[in-house]
């Protein structure tokens, strides 16, 4: 069971899959909902100095409007290392290119890059 | 895009093909010049001739030398112009001029008894011959000159009556020698110049060809990295695009699937309830994204045909369809209103593309602050153009988005609904119709876009009763 995960994700449908499944095998304590990259870095920014109040996951979608998953993961590099140290992110998309793919585990804070759906049994497979 | 790559090929080629100059075109180029000098010098010569044979007459008060005036200059002329006119595509009668200055030569000295001067007659002669830049046509003159120099100077030194070559008694050998030195470095000059400015002329026009030929290169280079940067946007577009629409397709369906894996395990009615209406969001999500590719598709593939248009039908009928759509958004109150209806003739497809998704945004995004949201459509019809304008109170659109929102895909916030492909679809399918879009629009404010679109109907058929 982790204390907090967050999920960042312009789609409606998908936030709700990942708040349901935790209502029923819960995973997560504190289950936080984005729906955009910006209201995201803004949460982190604000939590920077109460680090036990930071996410453990970090789910996060790649296709989004405004500041999608990469321009997401872009500004988190220059975020303070109280945040960038206490967690870990996942991708979570539903693109199957392998430049998505790849460009993603390029980066040194995504830890695993999983295909939507968001199902149990993958968060179970998370190791850390 | 594939069909703008391939437009874009056309294009180039097309100008390659005309901006190239052949061997032929330059060969050509050369000869006009030739031809062009050679007939500038005829027309002096013509001058040139006359006034000999006009100096002869002239020549012929003082000494009575009236039959050899006319009849010498006359022969001459008529040698002249016969050869010209025998043989207009050879240079021969050059040479027969050549030989007649020489004769004038030879006949003003005899006219003047020997007079010295008229000898200078031979070098007028050189110099006139260099107008035709030949400096082989020297060597005619030169042999009349020796020829006529040591026949009449024979003649006369042995003392034949009425032979005249000279004022002087006696020319030493060193006088003659002279005189032949001075001559052969006139000819000799003479024939140089010729010869060089022919040179010059050739090199200046090989010169001139060699810079409009490297002008020319440097226009095709262009025109092929103009082409060659098109294909790369049209080949990154495309990228985009395959990667978009992979996407865009797949990502409902695993919002379904995700759903429906949910709604296996669920007991309760109305969370199956919710679940289900979910689903059903991302299936028309899906569907209108299908048609929008397939409105791209058309709009790209097919032409344009020509029909007449009945604003009022079309707006009715896209008016009644949209009605649905935004199932949680309050009911938009929508307008239109159609001035000065003509005969208008374009293609109904398209008109109908861009209507349907210029109202369905005007709805999606309607602004929540606002009591009642609406939605006007004024259409206004000449024999030149149609001119739309879809108005409403929504959202708006800042002022560095008006650029962006007509590109593939581009969605300007996490409030987008749909594809990101709307806009774009009516800018190409405006493109289509040869017609522009413009946008006002101010966030809180609200939203106008200008269309104008050319009526497609031939003049002359409202003129038939």
């Amino acid at each position: 069971m982790y204390k907090k995960v967050m999920v960042i994700d312009d789609t409606y449908e998908d936030r709700y899959v990942v708040k349901r499944i935790n209502q029923k095998y819960p995973f997560s304590e504190d289950l936080i909902l984005m729906e955009s990259a910006a209201d995201a870095l803004d949460y982190l920014l604000s939590k920077a100095d109460a680090s036990e109040e930071l996410p453990d996951i970090i789910f996060l979608d790649i296709r989004m409007p405004e500041i999608d998953g990469f321009g997401f993961l872009e500004r988190f590099e220059r975020m303070p290392d109280t945040v960038k140290k206490k967690m870990i992110i996942i991708m979570l998309t539903s693109s199957l290119s392998p430049e998505d793919h790849k460009k993603a585990m390029n980066n040194k804070y995504v830890h695993q890059f999983i295909n939507k759906p968001f199902t149990i049994e993958e968060v179970n497979k998370i190791s850390l | 895009m594939v069909v703008n790559c391939l437009n874009a090929i056309n294009n180039t080629d097309m100008n390659i093909k005309n901006m190239t100059i052949t061997n032929a075109d330059h060969e050509n180029y050369i000869d006009q010049f030739v031809i062009q000098s050679k007939e500038k010098a005829d027309k002096y010569i013509n001058y040139f001739l006359l006034s000999f044979f006009a100096g002869g007459l002239v020549l012929a008060f003082f000494y009575d030398t009236w039959l050899v005036a006319i009849a010498v200059g006359g022969l001459s002329l008529l040698a002249y112009y016969s050869s010209k006119l025998a043989l207009p595509k050879s240079n021969v009668y050059q040479y027969v001029l050549s030989i007649v200055l020489g004769i004038f030569m030879a006949q003003y000295i005899y006219q003047m008894h020997g007079m010295f001067e008229m000898h200078f007659i031979a070098f007028v002669a050189s110099a006139i011959l260099i107008a035709y830049q030949n400096w082989k046509l020297q060597i005619p003159l030169t042999i009349v000159v020796v020829i006529h120099h040591a026949v009449f100077g024979y003649l006369q030194f042995v003392g034949f009556e009425r032979i005249y070559f000279t004022k002087l008694e006696y020319m030493d050998l060193q006088t003659f020698i002279i005189h032949i030195v001075l001559a052969a470095v006139i000819f000799f000059i003479c024939g140089l110049w010729a010869y060089t400015i022919k040179e010059y002329n050739e090199r200046q026009i090989e010169l001139s060809f060699e810079v409009g030929r490297l002008q020319e290169e440097e226009v095709q280079k262009e025109a092929l990295s103009k082409t060659n940067d098109e294909l790369r946007k049209s080949n990154m577009e495309l990228d985009k695009f395959v990667y978009s629409v992979s996407h865009d397709l797949r990502a409902p369906l695993s919002s379904i699937l995700g759903i429906v894996e949910l709604a296996k395990t669920e007991t309760d009615g109305d969370i199956i309830m919710e679940q289900m209406s979910l689903i059903k969001g991302n299936i028309n999500k899906l569907d209108s994204f299908i048609k929008d590719i397939l409105d791209y598709s058309r709009n790209a593939r097919l032409d344009s045909e020509k029909e007449e248009i009945n604003f009022k039908e079309s707006l009715e009928d896209i008016i009644n369809n949209l009605k649905y759509i935004g199932a949680d958004n309050r009911k938009v109150d929508i307008t239109y209103k159609i001035e000065n209806e003509t005969n208008f003739i374009s293609d109904k497809s398209r008109i109908d593309i861009i209507l349907n998704n210029l109202i369905s945004n005007s709805i999606r995004y309607q602004n929540p602050e606002t009591q009642t949201p609406f939605v006007n459509i004024t259409v206004n019809t000449s024999d030149t153009e149609a001119h739309i304008s879809v108005k409403d109170n929504g959202i708006g659109i800042s002022k560095e988005n008006h650029k962006r929102i007509f590109d593939m895909f581009y969605r300007i916030s996490k409030k987008s609904v749909g594809s990101g492909l709307g806009l774009y679809i009516v800018k190409e399918t405006i493109d289509k119709l040869e017609g522009r879009i413009q946008v006002n629009s101010e966030p809180g404010r609200g939203t106008e876009f200008n269309i104008k679109i050319p009526n497609l109907r031939e003049m002359n058929v409202s003129l038939i009763p």
